[in-house]
């Protein structure tokens, strides 16, 4: 008889990856100032930054890119956005020295 | 201001290894940091190669809390999403026949970097470095067209006839020196990480020296666990894609494949087993250059580590390239300081040497080992060659399911099938090889042409098989 277990993903115990909360898993020391400048005007809209970035900061509305406003409270100074925006819309520059994200188990 | 005769940007393995070996040879050298503490910024699910052993003599005094050997690599072959389950295993300890005694007992140790490079920037204040925490660079002097020292955020300014860039993938100081304005999207990998917290006991007994395990796939782009003392890293993605092909394809977030991995029935049961719990959530660039860069050096300044793009083209390993880059230009820095003469023409040694060292020697083939890797990434050729493999290994040793005979005639046809995908896999690798081992190589293959002869297989390539 073939077995009745289920082979796999049905696991009942919840788990892996979706409880892994990433906003309580960081930590930031916000920075005084702004960091990250979207340029309107340049922005085509291709949705990179907001396909990259790992803490799901940026949204599209009306076709143009838009950083979440409190971005400075969970930014992770990766530096994809700036990197993945091909159309020169996003510049970045690091927060002022000892300030920002903070990783204790990297 | 303050002068010194060197200046180093960035406390990462690059930088404190620059300034260890200028302090250490008597330079007047300042390290600047923008983190509260080296290691802070620097997310990496962190093993350290045996190439830091067989180099740098003071890494045989590493003992840290975090420290866990690998001795054994294990690459799981996982069916593809959604099921996600456990298909083959690829798992070794290390060739006994490396070249050099620490490469034949581990693979890399495991470590958090949060001690690591306290630890090495410790070691470069002990040499008589200076070390100024919480200091962002934003500037460049200059004198007479060339760099001679940097601006601090708040004006702050530092003169010295030698600045070494070691500030990492989103290098300030290549950016304002012109050298680079900024990677290509195609030119780095954005990765993210997990840090999972579990007690020793259990990764004693779960983990043991499996301390670096991969996840690949049809569909899954390699994602690893990296071990350590109390604790492992779920990072990824790996590095069968680049950060725009990977956006081009699907608009698949980095992000979002990691969790996958992570929540995929074998990881979980994994990180049931260990007790595991999520303690941190990390994101960084990486470099990921398939030849070596060559704009990394002008008149004052050197590029090192990931500021210049050195991570290996293929497993993006880069802190080890990162120390010897520092550490060598340091001494290239002492010798034009010596001979009075910082131009980017006396630098230029710099680039030679580095292209000549074992970090450029690493480059030679990258192009070629990135294609080899998309063509084993094929999902229909992954999936080929991992029902043949389990043909020839796991059913003719390990099964009783079926005739040995058939499990051999059943990998034949997979093979004559597949003929021209490995034989472009072959036609990277052959050239590349020969590039490299050409001189030891010719002695093998005249080895194996007389062995054919004497089989009486005829002549294999021309026709001196007859010798
Ligand atoms: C997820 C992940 C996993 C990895 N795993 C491994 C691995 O297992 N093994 C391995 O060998 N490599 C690994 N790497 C690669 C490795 O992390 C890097 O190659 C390595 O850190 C490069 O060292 P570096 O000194 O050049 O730069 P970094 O380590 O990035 O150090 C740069 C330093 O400069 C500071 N800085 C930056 N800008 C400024 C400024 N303007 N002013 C002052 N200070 C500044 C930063 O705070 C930082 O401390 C991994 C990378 C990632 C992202
Ligand atoms: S730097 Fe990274 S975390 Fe911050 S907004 Fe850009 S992509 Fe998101
Ligand atoms: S990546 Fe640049 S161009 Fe594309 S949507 Fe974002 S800001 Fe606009």
């Amino acid at each position: 008889m073939v077995s009745e277990k289920p082979r796999s993903g049905k696991d009942a115990r919840g788990g892996g990856g979706s409880d892994i909360d990433r906003f309580a898993l960081t930590e930031v020391v916000p920075s005084p100032r702004d960091f990250i400048f979207v340029d309107a005007e340049r922005c085509t809209g291709c949705g990179n930054c907001v396909a990259i970035c790992p803490m799901d900061l940026w949204r599209m509305r009306g076709g143009r890119a838009e950083l979440a406003e409190g971005y400075r409270e969970n930014c992770m100074e990766c530096g994809s956005c700036y990197i993945a925006c091909e159309a020169g819309a996003v510049d970045f520059t690091y927060p002022p020295g000892g300030t920002g994200v903070s990783y204790r188990y990297a | 201001m303050r002068k010194f005769d060197l200046v180093v940007v960035g406390a990462g393995p690059g930088g404190s290894s620059a300034a260890l070996a200028a302090a250490e040879a008597g330079m007047d050298v300042l390290l600047l940091e923008r983190s509260r503490f080296p290691g802070e910024k620097n997310a990496s699910g962190f093993a350290l190669s045996t190439k830091a052993w067989r180099d740098f003599p003071f890494i045989a005094d590493l003992d840290l809390p975090s420290m866990r050997y690998n001795r054994f690599c294990v690459a799981h072959i996982l069916s593809p999403p959604p099921e996600m389950e456990e298909r083959f295993s690829i798992s070794s300890g290390p060739s006994r026949r490396m070249g050099y005694p620490e490469a034949r007992d581990f693979f890399t140790v495991g470590m958090l970097r949060r001690e690591f490079d306290q630890w090495l920037a410790d070691k470069a204040r002990t040499a008589g470095a200076t070390l100024m925490l919480e200091s962002l660079v934003t500037g460049l002097r200059r004198e007479s067209g060339r760099v001679a020292g940097v601006v601090l955020e708040g004006g702050e300014e530092f003169a010295a006839p030698v600045v070494v860039g070691a500030d990492g993938v989103l290098s300030a100081t290549a950016r304002l020196s012109g050298l680079r304005e900024k990677w290509r999207p195609d030119q780095v990998i954005s990765a993210c990480a997990v840090d999972f917290e579990a007690p020793r006991e259990r990764m004693d007994d779960v983990i043991h020296e499996a301390g670096f395990q991969a996840y690949f796939g049809p569909g899954i782009g390699g994602n690893y666990l990296v071990a350590y003392a109390d604790g492992v890293h779920l990072g990824g993605p790996g590095v069968t894609n680049s950060l725009v092909s990977r956006l081009n394809r699907s608009h698949v977030k980095p992000a979002r494949e990691l969790l996958d991995t992570i929540a995929a029935p074998p990881t979980r049961r994994l990180l049931r087993a260990l007790e595991a719990r999520p303690r941190e959530w990390q994101a960084h660039l990486l470099p990921w250059m398939d030849r070596m860069p060559t704009n990394i050096y002008t008149g004052g300044l050197m590029l090192v580590g990931d500021a210049a793009g050195l991570p290996e083209p293929l497993y993006a390993e880069g802190v080890w390239q990162a120390m010897y880059s520092g550490r060598l230009a340091a001494q290239v820095a002492m010798e034009c300081l010596e001979e009075g003469d910082l131009s980017a023409a006396s630098l230029a040694r710099y680039l030679e040497r580095l292209e000549e060292s074992p970090v450029g020697k690493e480059f030679v083939g990258g192009a070629e080992l990135r294609r080899l890797f998309e063509i084993l990434g094929d999902p229909r050729l992954s999936r080929e060659l991992t029902e043949m493999a389990v043909d020839l290994t796991v059913n003719l040793f390990m099964s009783a399911q079926e005739p040995k005979a058939e499990c051999v005639a059943r990998a034949l046809p997979v093979l004559a099938e597949n003929l021209p995908a490995l034989m472009e896999v072959a036609r990277i690798y052959l050239p590349m090889i020969l590039q490299v081992e050409g001189e030891r190589l010719r002695g093998h293959l005249a080895v194996l042409k007389g062995l054919a002869a004497a089989l009486g297989g005829g002549a294999v390539g021309s026709g001196d098989a007859e010798a």
